[in-house]
């Protein structure tokens, strides 16, 4: 919202203020300025200038040479304006001035004026559009002044744009701020200053209100105040530059010297007003109700057509509906140049009936944003004086003697009781009554003693926000300042059991970049389709942004693959990543929140070359066996001692795919991408992906770890090869001979396997390592040649292998 | 004889450097250390010498043993490690070979340190589901139905599948803040209690340099007897000071927020232009970092807590937001793009 600095004079004095006193006042006040500018500023360097002399340019059909009084001093300006004629008063930008728009360049951009030759000729300025200033759209010729313009003035001057304007943010509880007077209020208080609202001087005439009109309110639930006044003899025509210079700079449109007078009132009270022409308004007759049940369409001022439900609040005729109450006013009562008597409303409705309006017409007005937040029930009729002076100074019309005034029962302040003990609590202050009250009055708050600790504050109406003691102890603190409040910081360490983070990732976190992954965060919003496609119970939004973002993940693996695909585009095919995050589906049990179930994972992603380029060493790309190493080691850094890979299908997901269980529970699946799925994210090269459930693998290393003494006699190492078929899978023989090993089992890893030359067709070698131990002595030949010759025997059996070659 | 010496001990130390392998080093010991090798053989001479020369012949000798036998020992030992041994020839100006090095993201960085500095000062942590239903996003922190404030937060809602009726979708929402989760710890403790819940939250907003449809926010709670806006002040003045510097200075500036009264935004001086004005600050000198305020009475009601027993503050943070400050990122969207040379960086 935009507030005028010269509006706000009119209303407290603040002429020795500077402006950037006056906008950090008002944000430390909770009336945060998001920006100001000073206007006058825009059109340094212009004038009013009066052409004396226009003849053509000697060496340029289209192009006229111009004499110019700029004050007292005759320029020589060119002008290639078709519309510059002798007599004109115009704007002048002299040399050196910056134009705010540059009607030939693309963007606008402002240029500063130079003397210039332009073909042979010097120009010692510039006769502007109004494009060209920034004040309108026409740039088809110059800007022409009314005659009474005086040359030399400045030119912000002429415009009324001596002023500086305050873009300000308002928190929604501060409806009594969306107006000139509000702001105006909170400045006499921090300024302390007296605050001169607007007394309006009215001389009626003719038929008196109501006699002439009748106002009738159904709907009483919905509107618990509707005033209106009749001015008659009006001439509708353009605004005088005062009252249009004043809407304009607040960044409204002028329309015209009605309208803008009813906009006016708005901006400088906080009423909403409205002007119907009187002649429409069938049995002058306003009655306030719901629609009737034929009554479904209606059309508004700005020529839409709109669908009205049962529960819109209605202003209607006799006859037919005329406004949507507090949103926008009907074209079949429009004010037109035509009207010469008009019926004007000031009415006060309910802030969620005109939310609720609002919301289902996607119709947010000036009127309705004011009305949502709450206006002073007390205000309509000062607003209605107010506006009935203006009409009748800019348009020549009479106001009709009294006001209508329909009210379901008195607005009287409300009495709430402060203590001054709960403000020194609640604000750790040492605040004393005599300075609360001070501070509360500066606000209009008026407080009665009750006791030496208690006190009676009368609220205003045009504070709605406040109705309870919290309410005012937040007063007391933001006008007397949080920067005056010390701080304090008397934190007593307790240890709260209650909230100690449970499962955290921050470890494995720390493992993982450790490990060398790089850590992503993607969008948890996704395109339904592709959450679709890895669950189908997915869960999806009502009103997404966009179809892209239509639905909560089901897997990390999109978001995985995005990250490879844009990392990829930009020349990086060397990656390692992980991600630790929440996947979401539709649970047919209850959850905490309804039945939507939210899983935390975590993502591994391989892709590219196993170790980056070296100048010493075969590059191998990654393969699955370097995911499984990761997910293992992933497994033994969390404690998990003992797990199973079953080999799983092939499924829409993975090609070489493995699922995996920790001590019997499924905890995820691992594998090589699909092609399905590179092709969706255009990626061309391999990528392994593996996603676990993160709150069930850290539910499984639970449990306290406690020391195991160490091995007090060194272990024997055994090499063992065996020639075995093709297809015997490795884990079935570390079965084996973890099993031949027994009670010395300590460790195993496979160290070669080969086929080819000097090994039969169909078969492999497999080589082995075996590590054995006793925690009672050193292993001597004799358990050693046992252990092998169990597994030789266990191998024989069960896989038809001999042993090749052993070594230890 | 001293000549000899000097030989030996030459053709030792040439043949030192060959010693690759034990056959390699037992030839050497067969050669010059063993009891028919060229030491001994030296040693087995010295009968013959001079009287008046032994001295100093002698000893030229035992320097002679004690040399070969303790290069030998050391050359044996680097049995193995040959590559070590190869000192000639060896470029040492070539880079060492390039491994995958791994780092938290920055939000996580960003979170881990509000985390380390709250719970540093006695807060728990706690958290609650994204998926929310109205009463705890909404009602329970003081946003009537129908009310304005609810425009200060657009809202993604969630089509419930349990539910035919098309109405029944603003039942439950993507969460819009965290602030959920202190009606959830409220409920199920008694106070006192002091925690701080980090949480992803979402916006139904444009994406764009500056917004982001989703973001993280950590929320904090303090609900005991006696708490007051000052120390409110004090405990967010501590954090600021040891999140961004020592001589952070911050700004408490009325706001309003439905769930607590009184609020306020916290500015923090802006340090990179140090206060005086530029791009980043909007030119005003200061960043916004949070919003807080007193828990409102109305959000005692809700979690049944006696308003005249307890009082307590509340506070959020964006945790984008911090660490584009802290960083000097000019673009949110970065975060979720997970461009490795990003990612890299931090
Ligand atoms: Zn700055």
């Amino acid at each position: 919202m935009k507030i005028s600095r010269k509006w706000l004079q009119q209303l407290v004095d603040l002429t020795d203020i500077k402006d950037e006193d006056i906008a950090a006042r008002l944000t430390m006040l909770g009336i945060e300025v998001e920006s100001y500018e000073n206007l006058s500023g825009k059109y340094d360097g212009f004038v009013v200038g009066s052409v004396l002399e226009v003849e053509k340019h000697p060496n340029a059909d289209k192009l006229k040479l111009c004499k110019v009084d700029v004050g007292g001093e005759v320029k020589s300006i060119i002008c290639g304006a078709p519309n510059v004629a002798v007599g004109q008063k115009v704007p002048v930008g002299l040399v050196g001035a910056t134009v705010p728009h540059n009607q030939h360049d693309p963007d606008g951009k402002p240029f500063q004026l130079t003397r210039a030759k332009i073909r042979g000729v010097e120009s010692e300025g510039m006769i502007c559009s109004a494009r060209e200033l920034d004040l309108g759209e026409d740039a088809s010729g110059i800007m022409v002044f009314d005659e009474s313009a005086t040359a030399g003035t400045p030119l912000a001057e002429h415009f009324g744009m001596n002023d500086t304007v305050y873009e300000i943010s308002l928190t929604p509880n501060r409806a009594d701020c969306l107006s000139h007077l509000g702001v105006a209020r909170e400045l006499a208080s921090a300024f302390s200053r007296k605050l001169t609202p607007k007394r309006a001087k009215l001389r009626e005439e003719g038929q008196p209100v109501v006699e002439s009109a009748k106002v009738e309110v159904q709907a009483q639930d919905l509107c618990p105040r509707y005033s209106a006044r009749i001015v008659r003899g009006i001439k509708v025509g353009p605004s005088p530059k005062w009252l249009s210079g004043a809407v304009e700079r607040v960044g409204m449109r002028s329309i015209n010297n009605v309208v803008d007078a009813t906009n006016f009132v708005m901006l400088e009270l906080g009423q909403p007003l409205h002007a119907f022409d009187l002649k429409l308004v069938a049995g002058h007759k306003i009655l306030v109700r719901r629609p009737l049940q034929d009554e479904t369409k209606f059309t508004t001022l700005d020529g839409k057509e709109r669908n009205i439900s049962p529960d819109t609040l209605m202003i209607c005729d006799k006859e037919k509906m005329v406004a949507i109450a507090g949103v926008m006013g009907g074209m079949n009562s429009e004010i037109s140049s035509e009207t010469t008597d008009i019926l004007i409303e000031s009415a006060n409705f309910s802030p969620s009936s005109i939310r609720k309006t609002s919301k289902t017409l996607g119709l947010s007005t000036e009127a309705s944003y004011r009305f949502e937040r709450g206006v002073d029930p007390n205000l309509t009729l000062q607003a209605l004086d107010r506006v009935a002076e203006i009409i009748a100074e800019t348009s020549g019309g009479k106001p009709a003697p009294g006001i209508v005034d329909v009210a379901a029962a008195k607005f009287p302040p409300t009495r709430v009781e402060l203590h001054v003990d709960q403000v020194n609590r609640l604000l750790g202050t040492r605040l004393a009554s005599g300075e609360i009250k001070r501070i509360l009055e500066s606000i209009e708050i008026p407080c009665d003693k009750k006791s030496e600790t208690v006190m009676v504050c009368t609220v205003p109406t045009f504070r709605g926000d406040i109705q309870r003691e919290v309410d005012l102890i937040e007063e007391v603190g933001r006008v007397y300042g949080y920067e005056k409040i010390a701080d304090s910081f008397q934190t007593k360490l307790s240890f709260d059991f209650r909230f100690r983070e449970q499962n955290s990732g921050d470890s494995l976190r720390e493992y993982m970049a450790g490990a060398g992954f790089n850590e992503m965060v993607t969008n948890s919003l996704q395109p339904a389709d592709v959450a679709g496609f890895h669950d189908q119970a997915f869960v999806q939004l009502a009103n997404p942004i966009s179809e892209d973002m239509a639905a909560m993940r089901s897997s990390l693996l999109p978001g995985s693959m995005q990250t490879v695909g844009l990392n990829i585009s930009f020349g990086l095919k060397n990656m390692k990543l992980f991600e630790l995050g929440k996947v979401y589906r539709t649970s047919n049990e209850q959850q905490i929140v309804g039945n939507f179930e939210e899983t935390e994972k975590i993502a591994i992603v391989l892709s590219g070359i196993a170790d980056p380029v070296s100048y010493d060493r075969k590059e191998a790309p990654f393969d699955i066996f370097d995911l499984k190493t990761e997910v293992e080691r992933l497994l033994s850094f969390l404690k998990l001692d003992s797990w199973d890979f079953i080999s799983y299908d092939t499924t829409k997901e993975y090609e070489l795919s493995l699922k995996l269980f920790v001590k019997g529970m499924e905890t995820g699946l691992l594998g090589r991408v699909s092609r399905e799925v590179l092709k969706k994210f255009s990626v061309e090269q391999d990528v392994y992906f593996a996603e676990l459930d993160l709150k069930r693998l850290l539910s499984l290393t639970g449990g306290r770890r406690r020391f195991k003494s160490l091995p007090r006699f060194p272990f024997a190492s055994i090499d063992l090869s065996f020639i075995v078929d093709e297809k015997t899978p490795a884990a079935k023989m570390v079965e084996a001979l973890k099993a031949a090993a027994g009670s010395m089992y300590r460790d195993i890893s496979v160290f070669d396997i080969y086929s080819g030359e000097g090994i039969p067709g169909g078969k492999k070698s497999i080589a082995f390592t075996v590590a054995l131990g006793s925690e009672e002595r050193t292993l001597n030949d004799s358990d050693v040649a046992g252990f092998i010759e169990k597994a030789e025997k266990a191998f024989r059996e069960e896989f038809s292998a001999e042993l090749r070659k052993q070594k230890s | 004889m001293q000549e000899e010496i000097q030989k030996v001990k030459d053709e030792a130390t040439a043949s030192l450097r060959e010693i690759r392998t034990q056959e390699d080093a037992e030839n050497f010991r067969l050669r010059f250390l063993s009891r028919k090798g060229s030491v001994a053989q030296l040693f087995d001479r010295l009968k013959d010498i001079p009287k008046e020369d032994k001295p100093a012949l002698g000893k030229a000798l035992n320097e002679l043993r004690s040399f070969v036998e303790s290069e030998f020992d050391a050359a044996r030992g680097s049995i193995g490690s040959t590559a070590s041994r190869e000192t000639a020839g060896i470029d040492l100006s070539i880079p060492g070979r390039k491994r995958y090095l791994g780092r938290k993201h920055p939000l996580t960085q960003t979170a881990e340190e509000i985390k380390r500095i709250f719970t540093g000062i006695g807060f728990g942590i706690a958290d609650g589901p994204e998926i929310e239903d109205d009463y705890h996003n909404f009602e329970a922190l003081n946003f009537p139905p129908d009310h304005p404030a609810r425009d200060m937060q657009d809202t993604f809602f969630v089509k419930n599948p349990a539910q035919k009726d098309a109405n029944q979708n603003g039942k439950y929402v993507l969460r819009t803040h965290t602030s959920g989760v202190q009606i959830r710890v409220m409920e199920n403790n008694k106070p006192p209690l002091r925690v701080i819940m980090p949480g992803r939250v979402y916006r139904n907003e444009a994406i764009s340099a500056r917004s982001y449809c989703l973001f993280h926010q950590v929320e904090g709670l303090y609900v005991d007897k006696n708490v007051s806006l000052a120390e409110l002040k004090g405990t967010i003045s501590y954090f600021a000071k040891e999140f961004f510097n020592a001589e952070a200075k911050l700004r408490f500036r009325p706001s309003y927020f439905p769930f607590t009264e009184p609020s306020a935004e916290v500015d923090v001086n802006c340090f990179i232009c140090g206060g005086k004005g530029c791009k980043i600050c909007k030119y005003s000198g200061w960043l916004e970092i949070m919003g807080c305020g007193m828990v409102d009475p109305n959000v005692f009601k809700f979690v049944k807590y006696d308003d005249h027993e307890v009082s307590g503050f509340a506070f959020g943070m964006g945790i984008e937001r911090l660490a584009l400050l802290r960083y000097g990122i000019d673009d949110i969207r970065l975060f979720f793009e997970n461009d490795i040379r990003f990612l890299n960086q931090f």
